[in-house]
């Protein structure tokens, strides 16, 4: 009975719930059936966007693989050929005065320092060959060809080997270079900005000077450009002169530059040269001869160089539109003897002078510029007979010269100048100058120096 | 005094170790990758700028100073350079800069070039015997140069390989999301028909399947004369084009002609990092690039 009873109660009790139970497992299956649908709908999308990424990932990582380098197989036995370009020049000069009454008064104008022929005329061709030697070195030469009095002259302009690789900002060059004095010097004729020399150039280098012998440089690990260095040579090439056996020439040097901002870019530089010439003959240049019994320069010289050079261009982009101020001053002092086979004179001779130029390049295409040219001198000997044998009178007098140029470049390899002086090179001379002029470049892509 | 010495023998002996790598980059993409790859290890300095035509850029005192304290060159290569970056080389007096040395690292070495001509001669304009040298214009070809110079910068700075290492995997995956990106941005333009001023666009159009109808310079690097400009004009009355595409370091007079006889809308990109003002690295230089796309699609 008691037990019935429980029975009854726990019936009673359980009834009314189980039912409900039963209710509720039958609406969560279903839920839990929709539950599992929906997920395996989700997962399944899910699984197809990772699968998709996958493949697109895919896709990317194989596009990438196919902008790989692949080795190339153009290895030929010319390979390891030098680079080689060649400077083709070409020139009409006319002058109002005759050119052979050329003179630069208080100046022995030597070597190639005379005008340039009137009329059509080759200038230099030059051959220029360079490559990395090994893994210290690389090796430059400069064959130039011109012709002299209907002959073709073949000259070494430069030769020289330079260390690539010593490190700590030393370089060591040796052979035939152009001496690190002042700015125009170190660059080749034809990069110049007009078709002639400065009149300070022509007057102490007969163009330009070079040296056979080493050169050391250093340059300093600070942000701040600063190079100093020099250079030992044998002494032979005007204004030194004579055979020496052991150093003939020798030269100090220091540049410094930079930036400021990104449109304004400047060097300085100082340097000094020094030579020992033995019978540095005063022949009067190309136009001129020495006659019989030339005169002889015998003594010490010494030539000081301060050099400016300021570029600007907007954003730095010379392509488009930049300027080029350059200025230049040189001193020379001497001190020695003259003589002939007959007299000898002690000698104490000053020149100097220098130039400032101007170069717009307003568009890609065209350039423009301007140049003052200056010069002095102060020469005095015990025996006024033997200067002016060696065309060294007229001193005193202020050569000058005004130059306006304008170039069309019609790409990076070609120029087309024209150039219009007035020259008052001597205080006889008043000389109105044109030049038409076609420099071009053919072979190895040039260096863009500053 | 002999401790001394050996305090001073330490210190010569640690100091280039705790020294940064000091990279030389020739382009301000590459300034940039560097920077994403080398962290706080490296100390990047950019030769150029983004508004500079980089072929044409002078030797100038203030970068053979950088160049000589460099440890790592990272350059485009393929001849872009030529006109300066050996001279600097010879100038600077750093054995680690050289040609073939571990801190001589040109980008197109790693990458295939496209466009290599199958002739070489300079009457047919400025011509890259080794290809096509713009390849910052495609982000696909800057993750195959990540890969290498991060590897570069492994066998440069060994001490911090596994930093590098870490910051590659990094770059390459944010790389790699911002490309997926950009390509779902830039499905509009697939097969947008455009002009290009100057052909250093060819890696952009390959990446987004843009159209090339034509190239205002005749000749690559010169300026097209009036003529030149009239036979594009021809031409595109028989292939229309939507967009004329200028790059902001260069000029816009051909463009700018184009525009004002035709319906064709100027875009002017900015090439590479710093080339405007969005543009500050490699991600906002593609943002943009593809932003000043569409908008000019529209």
């Amino acid at each position: 009975m008691k037990k019935l009873k429980l029975t009854l109660l726990i019936a009673a009790v359980l009834a009314p719930t189980s039912l409900v139970f039963a209710n509720d497992l039958d609406d969560l299956k279903i839920e839990v059936a929709q539950m599992r649908a929906d997920y395996e709908q989700r997962i399944q999308q899910l699984e197809q966007r990772l699968a998709e990424t996958e493949v697109k990932q895919n896709n990317v990582q194989a596009e990438i693989a196919t902008v790989k380098a692949t080795p190339s197989s153009s290895k030929n036995n010319n390979s390891f050929n030098p680079a080689i370009s060649m400077v083709l020049n070409g020139q009409f000069s006319d002058y109002s005065e005759n050119t052979d009454d050329y003179e630069l008064d208080g100046f022995s104008v030597q070597g190639e320092g005379g005008l340039a022929r009137e009329g059509f005329s080759l200038g230099e061709s030059e051959i220029t060959m360079s490559a990395s030697v090994d893994q210290l070195l690389f090796g430059q030469a400069t064959i130039a060809l011109h012709d002299h009095e209907g002959e073709t002259e073949v000259g070494i302009e430069e030769a020289f080997i330079e260390t690539l690789g010593l490190n700590n900002g030393m370089t060591v060059r040796a052979g035939r270079f152009f001496s690190p004095i002042g700015y125009l010097n170190e660059k080749h004729i034809h990069a110049w900005n007009f078709a002639d020399a400065p009149l300070i150039y022509r007057g102490l280098f007969g163009n330009q000077l070079g040296t056979d012998g080493v050169k050391l440089s250093y340059l300093l690990p600070i942000d701040l450009y600063a190079e100093i260095g020099g250079t030992v040579g044998s002494g032979d090439q005007y204004p030194s002169s004579g055979e020496h056996s052991g150093i003939g020439d020798w030269l100090v040097y220091a540049k410094t530059g930079g930036d400021i901002g990104t449109n304004h870019s400047w060097q300085v530089g100082v340097s000094h040269w020094q030579a020992e010439p033995e019978d540095r003959v005063y022949s009067g240049g190309h136009d001129h001869g020495g006659g019989a019994d030339p005169v002889l320069f015998n003594g010490d010289t010494d030539i000081s160089n301060l050099s400016l050079v300021y570029k600007w261009a907007p954003n730095g982009n010379f392509r488009e539109r930049n300027f080029t101020l350059l200025a230049e001053y040189f001193h020379l002092d001497e001190q020695g003897d003259l003589s002939n086979s007959a007299e000898q004179a002690t000698y104490n001779g000053e020149q100097y002078g220098g130039f400032i130029e101007g170069i717009v390049q307003f568009s890609p295409r065209w350039r423009t510029g301007a140049r003052y040219d200056w010069l002095g001198s102060n020469l005095r000997a015990s025996d006024d007979e033997l200067l002016t044998d060696a065309d060294l009178d007229f001193s005193g007098f202020n050569p000058q010269r005004y130059s306006m140029m304008l170039e069309w470049l019609p790409s990076e390899f070609s120029r087309v100048r024209a150039q219009i002086n007035h020259d008052k090179s001597s205080r006889n001379n008043d000389d109105t100058q044109v030049f038409l002029q076609y420099t071009v470049s053919i072979g190895a892509h040039g260096a863009h120096s500053f | 005094m002999k401790k001394f010495i050996y305090f001073l023998l330490s210190l010569i002996a640690t100091s280039p170790v705790m020294a940064d790598i000091n990279i030389f980059a020739c382009e301000p993409e590459w300034a940039a990758l560097s920077q994403e790859l080398g962290g706080d290890k490296v100390k990047v300095f950019s030769a150029t700028t983004g508004l500079q035509d980089p072929h044409y850029i002078q030797a100038r005192p203030s970068l053979i100073a950088k160049a000589r304290q460099a440890d790592l060159l990272v350059c485009t290569g393929a001849e872009l350079e030529s006109g300066w970056l050996p001279l600097l080389q010879r100038k600077a007096g750093n054995a680690a800069i050289q040609t073939g040395a571990v801190g001589y690292f040109m980008a197109t070495d790693y990458v295939s070039l496209m466009a290599v001509p199958s002739s070489l001669d300079r009457s047919q304009g400025d011509v890259h015997a080794a290809g096509n040298p713009h390849i910052q214009t495609s982000p696909l070809y800057i993750m195959q140069v990540a890969e290498a110079l991060s590897q570069r910068l492994q066998d440069i700075d060994a001490n911090n390989a596994d930093v590098y290492q870490q910051r590659s995997v990094d770059f390459k995956q944010r790389w790699q999301a911002a490309i997926d990106k950009w390509q779902k941005q830039a499905t509009p333009l697939k097969g947008t028909s455009i002009v290009v001023q100057h052909d250093s666009w060819i890696y952009l159009f390959d990446w987004l399947n843009l159209n090339k109808v034509a190239v205002l310079e005749a000749k690559p690097g010169v300026a097209p004369t009036v003529n030149d400009l009239n036979k594009v004009l021809n031409h595109l009355k028989t292939s229309s084009a939507k967009l004329v595409i200028h790059a902001a370091y260069q000029s816009p007079r051909a463009t700018d002609w184009l525009v004002d006889k035709t319906a064709i809308s100027k875009v002017t990109l900015p090439f590479t990092v710093g080339g405007n003002e969005q543009s500050t690295d490699l991600f906002s230089l593609f943002d943009d690039t593809i932003q000043r796309l569409l908008d000019a699609h529209k």
